[in-house]
């Protein structure tokens, strides 16, 4: 028999694997990606989607309580963030003359 | 001369300093005083002695009440230092006026309108957290320093999305030295007010009958603190900004 908190626990174990995930592939692109902008764009998925998913893991599998909603207001929080973080960076970053990394100029990363 | 005083001067400090630490116990070591008496009173005692259920805030304001002063005097002197520095060097010849009058001196750039509508959508909320942060913090982890550094980051992050002339008016000029000064402020008033109730300045009442005082005078240092310390990282974004 399948029960609630089967359901509940296959939820948060699915949503935390995934953000895990996330976050594995954010930090393997943060280290070999060539350039500013291509590392901003990976770190800061791992903040938005990992994090964002791995709150939503943890809310899943508190329930409903008092607790529970501070993890959605956090998990908001950080779809807000860290999106607006990497614009403001990768923003940053073009207006002062950072040239993007092109493949044809022949540099290895 | 002046160097060779200057070196007498610091021999002369660090000798005692050095017999000092030569003397401390051994790094780690179970049976060291620090151990054996007064980290067992604050754990075992501290919530009801201190008045918090935090015992950080029970030490820091608390029983070490007279080392905060000092320590919140050092962040006042460290402003006004800075101050001294900023202030000085702005008025040297040829500073940035004339040089952005001439037009050597790019405009900034535009804020990004992403950046400028989150940053509004959550100035509320983080000053809600900030102002949460510094009054619960004799229950859980935080305080007027914490709090203080969140507000201090709010005032500089809506000044940068703002510009300087809308957030200035949270600064009047006339509240401004009250604010720089809040945490030294408090400190003297609670102290006074402690001297009156106990005989020590800075004691706290003892007493079950008198805990809402206690907590009172706590919530007074936290919340002098918190609004010292945003008061002072945002005088001296604003005084840097203006370089």
């Amino acid at each position: 028999m399948i029960s609630t908190a089967d359901i509940r626990d296959a939820t948060t174990v699915v949503l935390a694997a995934f953000g895990a995930l996330f976050f594995l592939v954010g930090t393997i692109g943060l280290l070999r990606l060539p350039d500013f902008y291509a590392r901003t764009h990976a770190a800061t998925k791992c903040d938005t989607v990992g994090a964002g998913s791995l709150l939503i893991a943890l809310a899943v599998f508190n329930g409903l309580d008092a607790s529970t909603g501070k993890i959605i207001a956090l998990a908001g929080l950080v779809l807000l963030s860290s999106p607006t973080t990497g614009h403001a960076l990768a923003r940053a970053a073009h207006r002062t003359g950072l040239a993007p990394w092109h493949a044809e100029k022949g540099r290895t990363p | 001369m002046k160097k060779a005083f200057v070196a007498a001067l610091l021999i002369i400090t660090a000798i005692p300093l050095l017999i000092g630490v030569a003397a401390l116990p051994p790094h780690g070591e179970t049976t060291a005083p620090v151990h054996t008496h007064i980290s067992a009173r604050y754990l075992m005692r501290g919530a009801e002695e201190a008045g918090a259920d935090n015992i950080v805030t029970g030490v820091l304001l608390n029983y070490r009440g007279l080392d905060t002063a000092g320590e919140v005097t050092v962040i006042f002197t460290a402003l006004v230092a800075g101050l001294a520095v900023l202030i000085t060097r702005r008025k040297e010849p040829g500073a940035k006026a004339d040089s952005a009058a001439r037009g050597d001196v790019p405009a900034p750039p535009p804020v990004s309108p992403v950046v400028s509508f989150v940053v509004q959508l959550l100035a509320p909320f983080i000053a809600l957290f900030a102002v949460y942060v510094i009054l619960n913090g004799h229950v859980t982890p935080g305080g007027g320093f914490q709090g203080g550094a969140i507000l201090g980051a709010l005032f500089i992050a809506l000044t940068i999305v703002l510009g300087e002339g809308r957030t200035r008016s949270l600064m009047p000029r006339l509240a401004l030295p009250w604010m720089q000064g809040a945490a030294l402020i408090s400190f003297v008033v609670v102290g006074v007010l402690g001297a009156g109730l106990t005989g020590y300045f800075l004691g706290f009442p003892a007493e079950a009958s008198l805990h809402l005082v206690r907590e009172l005078m706590m919530l007074v240092l936290e919340a002098g603190i918190g609004l010292g310390g945003a008061a002072i990282f945002a005088t001296l974004f604003l005084q840097m900004e203006a370089e």
